[in-house]
């Protein structure tokens, strides 16, 4: 029997091979603070997907048209770590499709407080250098990757600055000598990716590369802790019904609005284990 | 090092003058009619000039104006792939390309892609893929190359009706035409088929469901192959913004069906009555 119609069989009774429900998540795994020379970094383990996000803040000029404001570039790496069909330039299309939808998801006043990011208008800022990288590639890298970014942006220390006037009149930057003094970041309005694929008549949540392969389209909708949508966008080479958009994005709305509470609980639970922390690490 | 100075040299980048102007940005207002004269919040899109055929070395080809947006697309092919390894011996290729002029926007752009070109060349790559009979052209490939003229507005809804009106010129077969259509959420009310000036207007107030939404809609077989949104916007609005995208599609399938029909009378006269 051809592994479409065992996995389309399966759905119509809402189970997939793995045993799990429609809605489900694989286990993930999240740690943060794993690479010390970033400002901010987490890893993400979901099923056998592994990602990990290193935030570094340099201090930038701001764009021209919004000058009281620092913002965020993405840049995803897909290496071939992750699965062989990325060697050479074969990775380089989904890292640009990638990064280009990351930069949809946070084009919005209310994601990253960005004015927050300012240090003098019009002349010095923050820059957010959200960098990814694909360890391992096992299905549903847009959902791994928006927690990871939600867990490092969480984890992230920016240095508190001041500016100071120096003899000639220009401006002097000066960094605090305590380490420990640091801005973060407040990551409520941070949205979390879900991607849901349309295998026969259903739709899945965290599909795998199996299950991936059944489907002729998905639909990947970052929704806001509050349940506002950011960006929606449909990808593959099949076509929808609209019904089954609205079906979609109505589950996808669900699902990652109950995503976001256990998500902040586990990253203040783990925040406040401070130094006590066992750090798992790579090889965990 | 000495230092030249008799003269004033300006800075190395340049930028436009009109980044240096002192007039605040213009804040559109969120009720009231639009600037062009067309009604919010009804499905009221630009008048579309479409014509068929303008190429003469490209197998089909296209060109639709609407408003001041200017697009127009040439498709060659079916041809002989050319790496034979990736070949998929069942179907063919498609393989978009979109670019904007640098005289396109209000800034200067550059020849070379950038990441914004290749997102909406692959947005436009899977609007069009379910909808082209790639079956039909085993160990072929078919591209499409969209070029932006001016860009006011709505860019990626009409390349994506442009292309395939010249997808259909050139004699590629397809399931059904392919339109696409846009709308900008502000605030409770939206406008369809916005202008450059409505797409990027920052609102004054921050107010929730801010946003753009394109759809791309097969209107005979009631399917979408395309869509994209982004900004802030809540399930409820989203929805009734897909609906009215596709409203605004059936709206412009009479006109495309009716350019393209022109288009064959026209390469191929039907024979006169004797």
């Amino acid at each position: 029997m051809p592994l479409i119609t065992i996995v389309c069989h399966g759905l119509e009774d809402d189970l997939r091979v793995d045993g799990r429900g429609c809605e489900d998540y694989r286990h993930m795994e999240i740690e943060t603070d794993v690479v010390s020379n970033t400002d901010g970094s987490a890893k993400v383990t979901l099923g056998h997907t592994a990602v990990l996000v290193g935030i570094k803040a340099d201090i930038g000029k701001p764009r021209p048209m919004v000058p009281n404001e620092g913002y965020l570039e993405f840049f995803v790496d897909c290496s071939a770590n992750a699965t062989p069909e990325f060697e050479g330039r074969g990775g380089e299309e989904l890292g640009t499709e990638l990064s280009n939808t990351l930069y949809k998801v946070f084009n919005n006043k209310h994601s990253v407080d960005l004015k927050g990011l300012c240090i003098s208008a019009g002349e010095h800022c923050w820059v957010l250098y959200v960098d990814v990288l694909l360890l391992q590639c096992d299905g549903n890298l847009y959902d791994a990757i928006s927690v990871a970014i939600k867990a490092a942006l969480f984890n992230t220390k920016i240095p508190r600055v001041h500016i100071s006037a120096d003899e000639e009149g220009g401006k002097e930057i000066e960094l605090s000598d305590d380490p420990y003094d640091c801005m973060r970041l407040n990551v409520e309005n941070v949205p979390c990716i879900v991607t849901l694929c349309k295998v026969g008549h259903r739709h899945v949540v965290d599909a795998t590369l199996q299950e991936k392969a059944c489907s002729v389209a998905s639909l990947i909708i970052s929704v806001t802790h509050k349940g506002t949508v950011t960006c929606t966008r449909k990808v593959g080479g099949g076509s929808l019904d609209p019904e089954s958009i609205f079906e979609m994005t109505k589950a996808g709305k669900r699902v990652g609005k109950a995503l976001h509470a256990p998500l902040m609980k586990l990253l203040q639970q783990e925040e406040s284990l401070g130094k006590t922390r066992q750090k798992v690490g790579f090889l965990g | 090092m000495p230092t030249d100075t008799k003269r004033v040299r300006g800075p190395e980048v340049s930028q436009s003058p009109s980044l240096f102007l002192c007039k605040p940005a213009a804040v559109f207002p969120s009720h009231g009619a639009r600037a062009d004269g067309r009604q919010r919040d009804q499905v009221d899109v630009r008048p579309v000039f479409v014509r068929c055929g303008l190429v003469s070395q490209a197998k089909g080809s296209a060109y639709i104006e609407a408003g001041n947006t200017k697009l127009m697309c040439c498709v060659y092919g079916p041809k002989e792939t050319e790496r034979k390894d990736e070949t998929d011996m069942k179907c063919g290729k498609l393989t978009t390309d979109m670019r904007f002029a640098p005289f396109s926007c209000l800034e200067r752009g550059s020849w070379i892609q950038g990441s914004q070109d290749k997102d909406l060349s692959l947005m436009l790559h899977e609007s069009l893929q379910p909808a082209v009979c790639l079956h039909k052209y085993p160990r072929s490939q078919i591209e499409v190359n969209v070029m932006v003229l001016e860009n006011s507005g709505s860019v990626l809804a009409h390349a994506v009706t442009c292309a395939s009106l010249a997808l259909a010129d050139a004699g590629i077969e397809m399931y059904d035409l392919v339109l696409g259509c846009s709308i900008r959420q502000d605030g409770a009310s939206y406008v369809v088929d916005p202008s450059y000036m409505e797409e990027n207007s920052c609102s004054s107030v921050g107010s929730k469901n801010q946003g753009g939404l394109t759809v791309a809609f097969l209107p005979s077989l009631n399917q979408i192959s395309g869509l994209q949104s982004d900004g802030e916007m809540t399930e409820e609005t989203l929805t009734a913004g897909v609906r009215t995208c596709i409203e605004g599609c059936y709206k412009l399938y009479p006109v495309i069906q009716q350019a393209l029909a022109k288009a064959v009378r026209r390469a191929a006269p039907p024979p006169s009555e004797s």
